[in-house]
């Protein structure tokens, strides 16, 4: 027994090693002045990197700002739309069925690089490019399959039992969704908020194609640093976007968990 | 059965909202061919038929969008503050700079022109070399302005080399040159008194000292400038490669033979004998730190001192150049076809070449960056401001620097030198 226990804490402990040594590395890096080659530890400590990334002319924060703007508002409409989308592809049969679930899964197989080039010149006719609106819409279709699956997969396994249930005892459709469906879709909610988030929020080769420099996200600022090898601010800027994600993630699972019963059910 | 009854009844919504789609999109894509259209009359008025003090009056009060690579945060620092604060005290125009690399925002033109976009959010762009290249041909850019800037006029050499040509390629006035760079070699004087100035010298020099030399494999940027610097010396110079687009590698080998006889003949002097070669510059400049080899270098004239601030060299660590000179190139500025604030773009690239300018950009702390200007033509305050500049200890004048600069060729060439070398250099010595 103990050393089936120990065992278990050398793996718990390796695992953690593994997710928690590369933040070590990028927060040693974020505060390193120089740094040889050939050193364990950098030679020189300094605030190089927080000192620019904090002042005015780096616009972190509102960039940062920009950021989470964009992707609380994909996210949201994201839910929106993937919620009866997911319904409808979970509960009927149609023709062409098949047709539509390739569709909504296409912006994940193919590459954006590929249909970049057609969709600027579109939004461009639409006088969408250099606008929020056009990068939000640009985002959209990128998330959309994750919810889309995640609720085509919670239906399915749901049925039609509860909402045939509250029908017979006359709850109208809003009714119906409100009180019957939506609490079984909030695990799920968690998982597809969480995913949404996180693709638009790392989203930088639309963001900028669309977005053309007027809309400045995370990405794009920190894109260059780790183009031109400037590990200190790199690493600075990672941070930060590591941080502010998670705590966005953490709010994100806070607002949709019901606060009278958490469930731990998650449909991946 | 009652399951395929319902389906088929909620079937219906589905198929009617695919309909609206379809219609929808029909629909727009409609508007979308009608609204391409260009309307006549759009065409903006042409700043260039104008005065200079309406274009600057015009400029008063407007933003210009300044799209540049951000990854360096002093140069950065430098346009925010420096620039943007002179150009509002002394134009009363805003800077915004956006931090977007030449492949980002070409991407970004080419779209615009295929839309047929007149209004663009570019009004100046950090460009040069191949990038320009691309953006001529497909006619991005917009010009010839460089004769409209009052400070190009005033200061700046334009028929020198390096700046009637931006790696060969015809500059023709659609961008203004605003700052250089330049191939340097660094050594240590208390262990090298008299480093080598020529490619005669330094096969002597290597001759004598076996193993003390080495240079950054191909196609590290850095190894490539140094075999191009060969081969200026070696194949006729500058002259003997002229402006192409399409290289003939069997013809171009030809021509290059003086070179792989001169590195066949320095190969065995080499560190390790030439078997193998540090990875990139950073691996040299750590064989150079750590006194494995005497000599290394850099296109970075100023990155020297900056190392001897940082304690990472030892105080006694000089730059030279060769005797017949050494490659530089220059960086220009360019206004996009759509520029929707061309006025603007006009004054800020005015000021760019400012003396005023040019002196704070070469200023270590601020840049280091070469300045644009010809120095000869500089007003004598302004050559006293200059002089008076400390660009660091192992840094040579801006003087010294402009006399011995030679042009970059072609791009075309590049690729193609570097695959001859892998060939001539590492496949046939083994």
């Amino acid at each position: 027994m103990d050393r089936s226990k120990a065992l278990g804490h050398i793996v718990l402990v390796s695992i953690l090693l593994v997710l928690i040594l590369p933040f070590l590395v990028l927060i040693i890096w974020s505060f390193s002045q120089g740094w040889a080659s050939n050193a364990l530890l950098p030679n020189e400590f300094g605030l190089r990197g927080w000192r620019y990334l904090f002042s005015q002319q780096s616009r972190m924060l509102s960039s940062l700002g920009m950021s989470i703007l964009i992707s609380l508002v994909v996210t949201g409409f994201g839910m929106i739309l993937s919620i009866p989308a997911g319904k409808a592809l979970g509960l009927y049969i149609f023709p062409g069925k098949r047709l539509i679930e390739l569709l909504v899964l296409a912006p994940t197989i193919i590459p954006t690089i590929a249909v970049g080039m057609g969709i600027q010149i579109a939004f461009i006719r639409y006088g969408l490019a250099d606008t929020l609106l056009g990068v939000i819409l640009v985002h959209l279709p990128l998330v959309l399959p994750y919810g889309i699956r995640i609720f085509a997969s919670i239906y399915k396994a749901l049925g039609t039992k509860w909402e045939d249930q509250a029908k017979i005892l006359k709850a109208n459709g809003w009714q119906r969704f409100w009180f019957t469906s939506l609490p079984f879709l909030y695990p799920g909610m968690i998982s597809a908020g969480v995913l949404m988030f996180n693709v638009s929020f790392s989203q930088y080769f639309l963001t900028y194609l669309i977005g053309g420099g007027k809309i400045m996200t995370l990405p794009i600022l920190l894109f260059p640093f780790v183009n031109s090898g400037d590990r200190v601010m790199a690493s600075g800027l990672s941070l930060i976007f590591i941080l502010s994600s998670l705590i966005l993630m953490l709010i994100i699972e806070r607002v949709i968990t019901d606060s009278e019963e958490k469930t731990n059910v998650y449909y991946l | 059965m009652s399951y395929s009854v319902k389906r088929e009844k909620e079937d219906r919504p589905v198929k009617k909202l695919l309909r609206i789609l379809l219609t929808l999109s029909v629909l727009l894509t409609g508007c979308a061919s009608n609204s391409s259209v260009p309307t006549p009359g759009q065409v903006q008025n042409n700043p260039l038929d104008k005065e200079w003090t309406t274009i600057l009056s015009e400029a008063k009060g407007t933003t210009v969008n300044f799209y540049m690579w951000g990854g360096d945060e002093r140069t950065n620092t430098w346009v925010d503050a420096v620039v943007a604060s002179s150009m509002l005290k002394e134009y009363g125009v805003k800077v915004n700079r956006v931090p977007m690399g030449p492949d980002e925002y070409l991407n970004k033109l080419i779209g615009e022109k295929q839309a047929n976009k007149q209004e663009g959010s570019i009004d100046l762009v950090w460009i040069n070399g191949e990038n320009f290249r691309t953006a001529r041909q497909a006619n991005l850019l917009w010009g010839p302005f460089a004769d409209k800037v009052p400070n190009y006029q005033n200061y700046v050499d334009k028929t020198a080399p390096d700046i009637a040509n931006d790696f060969g390629f015809p500059v023709e006035g659609y961008e203004v040159p605003y700052g250089k760079a330049q191939f340097v070699f660094a050594s240590d004087t208390t262990k090298v008194k008299n480093p080598p100035k020529s490619s005669a010298e330094l096969l002597e020099w290597l001759k004598k000292h076996p193993g003390r030399f080495t240079y950054p494999e191909l196609p590290d940027f850095t190894g490539s400038v140094f075999v191009r610097q060969l081969m200026y010396e070696l194949c006729g110079g500058y002259q003997a490669f002229p402006y192409t687009e399409q290289v003939n590698k069997a013809t171009l080998n030809k021509q290059l033979q003086p070179l792989w006889d001169y590195l066949g003949a320095a190969k065995g002097y080499l560190w390790r004998q030439g078997k193998t070669y540090p990875s990139s510059i950073a691996a040299l400049h750590q064989l150079f730190a750590d006194g494995e080899v005497d000599i290394t270098m850099s296109y970075n004239p100023a990155i020297f001192s900056g190392m001897i601030e940082q304690g990472l060299l030892p105080n006694s660590v000089r730059t030279n150049l060769w005797n017949n000179g050494t490659i530089g190139n220059t960086h220009f500025l360019a206004i996009p076809f759509n520029a929707a604030n061309k006025n603007g773009a006009l004054a800020l690239a005015d000021f760019m070449l400012s003396p005023e300018a040019q002196l704070s950009k070469y200023e270590p702390k601020n840049w280091g960056d070469l300045i644009s200007l010809d120095v000869n033509k500089l007003d004598p305050q302004s050559l006293k401001d200059l002089e008076g500049i400390n660009p660091g200890i192992a840094t040579l004048s801006t003087e010294e620097l402009q006399t011995h600069r030679l042009p970059e060729i072609s791009a075309a060439y590049i690729p193609v030198i570097e695959e001859l070398w892998k060939e001539q250099v590492i496949q046939s010595g083994q």
